[in-house]
């Protein structure tokens, strides 16, 4: 389990679903802030348009009341000046010239009358020339060697020349940059924020979910009186947990009856059955003969294959109904095949069987011991019994993408082809077959209740071959 | 050795009472969980034998309730059920023992007897176990009959040792495939008895007395006498 929770948070779906959730939160933040920075841009520049009108309003009278003397350039000088120091948005520039207002007259000639502003007149002069300006509409213009464009308003005068008064957008685009600047700043902040919370909360949701997902993926294998942990929220997730637990209940319910009626037949089949061998024991003490004993001797015998008939049908009926009791221990697959062969060894080298095992060393498995330990003395039997003689059986163990893999050829006759469709099911045997029929359909019960596969397939060459999967112990899966 | 038989079959009382009783047994019987209480305050006992399915209350609860006010006498179970399920697991690691319906009578005496061996203080540990004039030296892994070794390998020896150490008594093939091979397997085959044939081959060689006696439907019994 702790392997699970260690895997990347990227690859988790509370990370994909914050990122979209955050995308899009981003994106509407985004356009709230464009949209206000759009109406920030206008309102500065109606400002300044209003204040440019206004002034140049105020120079062409003074321009025009001022008497064309030698005094004029000063007089109108001096209040462009003072104009400037009224520009809105102003910064406080660290030269006292005055560098974001320029006043500017021409004559009806083109020639320049007044000029008050920063540098030479003539870039000033010939970028005017190329735009048209329309009174009472502030105009942008470009000056050659300045990066920052002014905003131009223009007058035209009785006498034919026209004034213009331009004001720099350098404060302008100052203001907006500290805005972008501030804007950017609480934006990021927002979305990171949303991330958060929104990765927060659905990482706690679906951690939540998680946890069902785990324990229900418990129940069933092992324990199943567990139930999903609930939470006193009435979410959607809690009402998933609490339908989950309902139908755990009612799972739970019928597979106890099932265990019921099982343990109820075997109980009322075994007891007589007990009864029946300890009477045949008794009498077979009691025998002196050996023609009084042997019939006893072959009850007792018939006796016992009724028994683990009666044991193979039941645990068969409930695997198939996935409610086979596991009692689960560690189980060294490699070391208990080197038993069972140690056990099957002599009786199959009598009857001239050969067996070898290929094993890729230490395979544990998280299993029932006993069942385990029958299902595969059920295949050595079944092997031993179907098998003509000099024949090989050839086990391989392996452990391969987290399950344990055995599988058994033998260079036998193989699977009658009658039968060979319907292997695992319950009483199908060959025509010759002595056994009962439930030699594989045990096996096949007994590895699906531990999760794992069966599959039975007559060899490409001759003989027949079974392969079964079982899962390896959690923490060897690495 | 007083034993307390708790199981409400009558035929299975029967017949355990009589085999108990030849066994040398002392033996009450309680047909329920209420008069197996009483009983057992009333004597002392030296092993319980308890059905797991009684009419009036569950074999281990009783165990367990026993156990509570102090009877500590071990237990063997007898249970109808097929697989064992974590109490019995539980009770059996506390040093009882279980055994599933239907069983035979030999595996049934020779659990009572480990039971009461496992209760009983041992006093020294055997390095050398000698039955007629088989000797095994347990510390070498050698076995010697009438002076000659015997060529055993070690799964033989682990069979024949397990056969001496119960010499004279009835040992039958699910209790040598659980005592040798550490394993409750039924095979419907003879693999039980291919190991003994052979064994018997060595053990038993050309002119001596025969020691492994095969009883039919039974098991096999190592002859001390």
């Amino acid at each position: 389990m702790s392997s699970k929770t260690a895997k990347p948070v990227m690859h988790s779906a509370a990370w994909r679903i914050s990122l979209w959730a955050t995308l899009a939160y981003a994106c509407g933040t985004m356009l709230v802030f464009l949209s206000l920075h759009q109406f920030v841009e206008n309102d500065i520049q109606r400002r300044s348009d209003a204040w440019l009108a206004g002034e140049v309003e105020v120079l062409g009278d003074v321009a025009a009341r001022t008497p064309k003397d030698a005094l004029y350039g000063t007089v109108v000088g001096e209040v462009a000046e003072l104009a400037s120091k009224e520009v809105p948005n102003k910064m406080r520039s660290e030269s006292s010239a005055n560098d974001s207002v320029f006043f500017l007259q021409v004559g009806s000639d083109g020639g320049t009358r007044l000029w008050a502003g920063r540098g030479r007149v003539e870039p000033y002069l010939a970028a005017i020339r190329k735009i048209v300006i329309i009174p009472d509409h502030p105009s942008d213009l470009q000056v050659e060697g300045l990066q920052i464009p002014f905003r131009v308003a223009a007058l035209r005068m009785g006498d034919g020349s026209r004034i213009y008064l331009g004001l720099s957008e350098r404060d302008q685009l100052r203001v907006l940059r500290n805005l972008n600047l501030r804007f950017f700043f609480v934006w990021a902040l927002l979305v990171l924020l949303g991330f958060a919370i929104v990765f927060y909360t659905t990482k706690r949701m679906l951690s939540y979910v998680r946890e069902i997902s785990e324990a229900a993926s418990r129940i069933g294998h092992s324990e199943m009186n567990a139930r999903v942990p609930t939470n006193v929220r009435n979410d959607e997730v809690g009402h998933l947990a609490r339908t989950l637990n309902g139908m755990l209940d009612r799972i739970e319910n019928s597979m106890h009856q099932l265990h019921t009626i099982t343990d109820a037949l075997a109980h009322d089949l075994r007891s007589p059955l007990t009864a029946i061998r300890g009477k045949l024991e008794m009498s077979l003490s009691a025998a002196t003969h050996g023609e009084q004993a042997e019939p006893i001797v072959s009850a007792i015998d018939e006796l016992d294959r009724l028994t683990e008939f009666l044991n193979a049908s039941l645990d068969v009926a409930e695997a198939r109904a996935d409610a086979l009791r596991l009692s689960r221990s560690e189980i060294d697959l490699d070391e208990l095949l080197r038993v069972m062969i140690d056990l099957y060894e002599p009786s199959m080298s009598e009857k001239g069987l050969q067996v070898r095992l290929h094993s890729g060393g230490d395979i544990s498995i998280d299993a029932d011991a006993a069942l385990i330990h029958r299902m595969i003395a059920n295949l050595f039997d079944n092997e031993l019994k179907h098998l003509p003689a000099s024949c090989t059986v050839t086990l391989h163990l392996e452990s391969r993408d987290g399950v344990a893999v055995l599988s058994l050829e033998d260079d036998g006759p193989g699977f009658a082809p009658e039968v060979s469709a319907s292997l695992f099911e319950r009483r199908v045997k060959g025509k010759d077959s002595s056994g009962h029929g439930l030699g594989l359909a045990f096996v096949d019960a007994v590895v699906r209740a531990h999760g794992g596969t069966v599959t039975a397939t007559n060899r490409e060459a001759r003989g027949a071959r079974i392969e079964l999967t079982l899962p390896l112990v959690p923490a060897r899966v690495m | 050795m007083r034993v307390l038989l708790v199981e409400d079959e009558h035929d299975i009382q029967a017949f355990l009472r009589r085999s108990l009783e030849e066994a040398g047994y002392q033996v009450d019987i309680a047909s329920d969980g209420k008069t197996a209480e009483r009983l057992a305050v009333e004597t002392t006992h030296d092993i319980l034998i308890v059905d797991l399915g009684l009419p009036d209350q569950d074999g281990i609860s009783l165990i367990l309730k026993l156990r509570k006010i102090g009877i500590d006498a071990p237990v063997l179970i007898l249970s109808a059920r097929r697989s064992v399920d974590d109490r019995v697991r539980g009770l059996e690691q506390g040093g009882d023992d279980y055994l599933t319906k239907p069983f035979a009578l030999a595996e049934l005496l020779a659990r009572l007897r480990n039971l009461l061996k496992r209760n009983s203080p041992q006093s020294n540990e055997t390095t050398k176990i000698k039955v007629l004039d088989l000797e095994l030296d347990l510390l070498r892994r050698e076995a010697i009959r009438s002076g000659e070794p015997l060529q055993l390998t070690p799964q033989e020896f682990v069979l024949l040792e397990y056969l001496c150490r119960n010499a004279g008594r009835v040992v039958t093939r699910s209790m040598i495939l659980e005592q040798v091979w550490g394993m409750r397997i039924q095979p419907d085959t003879n693999v039980v008895d291919v190991h003994i044939y052979r064994l018997r081959g060595k053990v038993d060689g050309k002119g001596q007395h025969p020691m492994i006696r095969t009883l039919r439907g039974v098991g096999y019994v190592l002859k001390d006498r």
